[in-house]
């Protein structure tokens, strides 16, 4: 697929600054688009059971949030180290920029060592096709739990709490930003699901920083890096059954399509790191819906979504969220996918 | 003291890319090879040591052992490809060279340096049938085999596919070809990033793609 499908034109006005707890408003009280074949409807975070039916199945991710954004000083100066993934205790992929609203690339070499939080940190290479990315060696563990704060992007207007950035899933931290599909659950939404006979399964993937932009000609040449994930045997055994699979946000597809086993036709427990790049010309097998926030042009997760319910309803259903005014980014608005 | 490790065929391609980032990452790198002007060039730009010789040759082994100590890891990477030819037209001492560099030597090293870890780099020639390589890929199945033999017999041992890579391997496999569209080999970087962290007894009798969809852990 040529990359250039995956653009369009946002509204720069359309994108949400701050939670709506900001405004005093509960979580849920966000807006929901939901798009299928037979149309788009306006609604709200809070009536989500209304558009689901008994023996669907949602998938949760329980990876939560940590204070990945450290503040740096070496021979550049001072500067910002957001951390992407943990490869092992000492090993990790890191973002340095010069801010939160200004990226890098930093003037940097392999070697250069900097202090984080007076952690010794020295940087090992660079991330292959990214620029921006490099494997850094030390304690970061260590100097999140003293100095780290969430990562933060220049359209959120101030800093936020931590738990601003956790979901009501979040039990396992490791995720550099936020898997925020789920934010706007509220124990209301989850409550009416279930009266709804809605069941409700949980995968792990710990997200690293959002991936730029695709810069390939084509989407299938991007690579994504490689994130941490698990699948259980108790979610596959739920996935395999379930009439139907919605899963809470492209992370959740990520890790469901990671533990998809061709051979045997069906979700297996799994666990490791996946590089899955989840494009029109690759498909989905585990899940039937998608409910999300909505996307930047050029995203590569956009790709995801013509995966799942196919270019002309995402297309359509941007459309109409524009015309409508919804809120991109992770305190914005949600988008329900149901192509079937 | 720093740990060890040993590659070879280390002077350049894939074999340079793993000892950059294991020198990187604080081992004492030594890289084995064939040409003496390569190995020097490149342990002067990666800072590694260089014992230079012919991993298919008993006395460059030993004097590779001697220089050596105790060793960490061993990445078992040099390979000879041979002639890209029908298996009925293939000399029977060039198919002997392929099985003493690709399957007796790394055996051989193993022996010689009793490594803590062994990394044996595989093709996808080995798993499926491609014609005109079947003296490469079937070494490269037998050198599976061995590691997976290895680690049944106690030594901690896996094998790693890296994948189609822009190499002087790739390019000699594929005269006249233009591969240019294959990634340079530090495409693997985080796939090596990856796999030495891990247990190394998690590894065991296991086979990884470094380009693959996904690097799974050991259930």
């Amino acid at each position: 697929m040529k990359t250039e499908e995956l653009n369009f034109d946002r509204p720069q006005e359309l994108q949400a600054v701050a939670p709506p707890e900001a405004q005093g408003r509960p979580r849920d009280d966000v807006r929901l688009l939901v798009s299928t074949p037979r149309g788009h409807t306006h609604a709200q975070f809070r009536e989500l059971a209304n558009f689901l039916d008994e023996g669907d199945l949602i998938v949760v991710n329980d990876s939560a949030t940590i204070p990945a954004s450290l503040h740096a000083r070496g021979e550049v100066g001072r500067f910002l180290l957001n951390v992407s993934t943990r490869f092992g205790p000492r090993m990790w992929l890191a973002e340095p920029r010069w801010s939160e609203s200004t990226p890098g690339p930093l003037p940097l070499d392999e070697g250069d060592r900097f202090a984080v939080c007076d952690e010794k940190v020295k940087l090992i290479s660079r991330y292959p096709g990214a620029e921006r990315l490099w494997f850094v060696e030390g304690d970061l563990a260590h100097a999140m739990t003293r100095c780290g704060e969430p990562i933060r992007y220049g359209y959120v207007d101030r800093a936020q709490p931590l738990t601003a950035y956790q979901t009501l899933f979040a039990r396992a931290p490791g995720s550099a930003e936020m898997p925020s599909a789920a934010r706007p659950f509220t124990t209301y939404v989850v409550d009416s699901l279930r009266e709804k006979g809605v069941d409700i399964a949980t995968i792990r993937l710990h997200t690293g920083v959002s991936s730029l932009e695709i810069e390939t000609d084509e989407v299938e040449q991007h690579t994504l890096p490689p994130e941490p994930f698990r699948v259980t045997q108790a979610t596959a055994d739920k996935v395999n059954v379930a009439k139907r699979v919605v899963a809470i946000g492209t992370t959740v597809v990520r890790a469901l399509e990671s533990a998809w086993d061709e051979t045997e036709g069906r979700v297996v427990p799994r666990s490791g790191f996946t590089r899955l790049l989840i494009h029109p010309g690759r498909g989905v097998h585990a899940v039937d819906g998608l409910l999300t926030g909505f996307h930047d042009p050029g995203a590569s997760h956009l790709a995801m979504l013509y995966a799942v319910a196919g270019r002309d309803l995402v297309r359509d259903g941007y459309e109409e969220a524009i015309k409508g005014g919804y809120l991109w980014h992770e305190f914005g608005d949600s988008h329900l996918l149901l192509p079937r | 003291m720093k740990p060890t490790a040993v590659v070879t065929g280390g002077s350049k391609g894939l074999g340079e890319v793993i000892a950059t980032f294991l020198a990187r990452t604080g081992y004492d790198v030594v890289i084995t090879g064939r040409s003496e002007e390569a190995l020097a060039r490149t342990a002067k730009r990666i800072g590694v040591r260089v014992v230079a010789g012919d991993v298919s040759d008993p006395n460059d082994r030993k004097r590779l052992a001697d220089n050596t100590g105790d060793v960490a890891i061993l990445v078992n990477n040099a390979s000879e490809l041979g002639t890209i030819r029908p298996l009925v037209e293939s000399e029977p001492d060039e198919l002997r060279r392929i099985f003493d560099v690709n399957v007796i030597a790394p055996i051989a090293l193993v022996q010689a340096l009793r490594p803590g870890l062994v990394v044996n780099i595989t093709s996808d020639a080995a798993v499926g049938a491609y014609e005109g390589w079947g003296g490469y890929g079937s070494s490269k199945a037998a050198l599976e085999l061995v590691s997976r033999t290895l680690a049944a017999e106690g030594i901690h041992s896996v094998t790693v596919d890296p994948g189609d890579m822009r190499t002087d391997m790739h390019q000699a496999a594929f005269p006249g070809e233009d591969i240019s569209d294959r990634p340079a080999p530090d495409i693997t970087i985080p796939f090596w990033a990856w796999l030495f962290q891990q247990d190394a007894a998690s590894l065991d009798g296991r086979r990884f793609q470094a380009q693959g969809e996904r690097w799974e852990e050991a259930s």
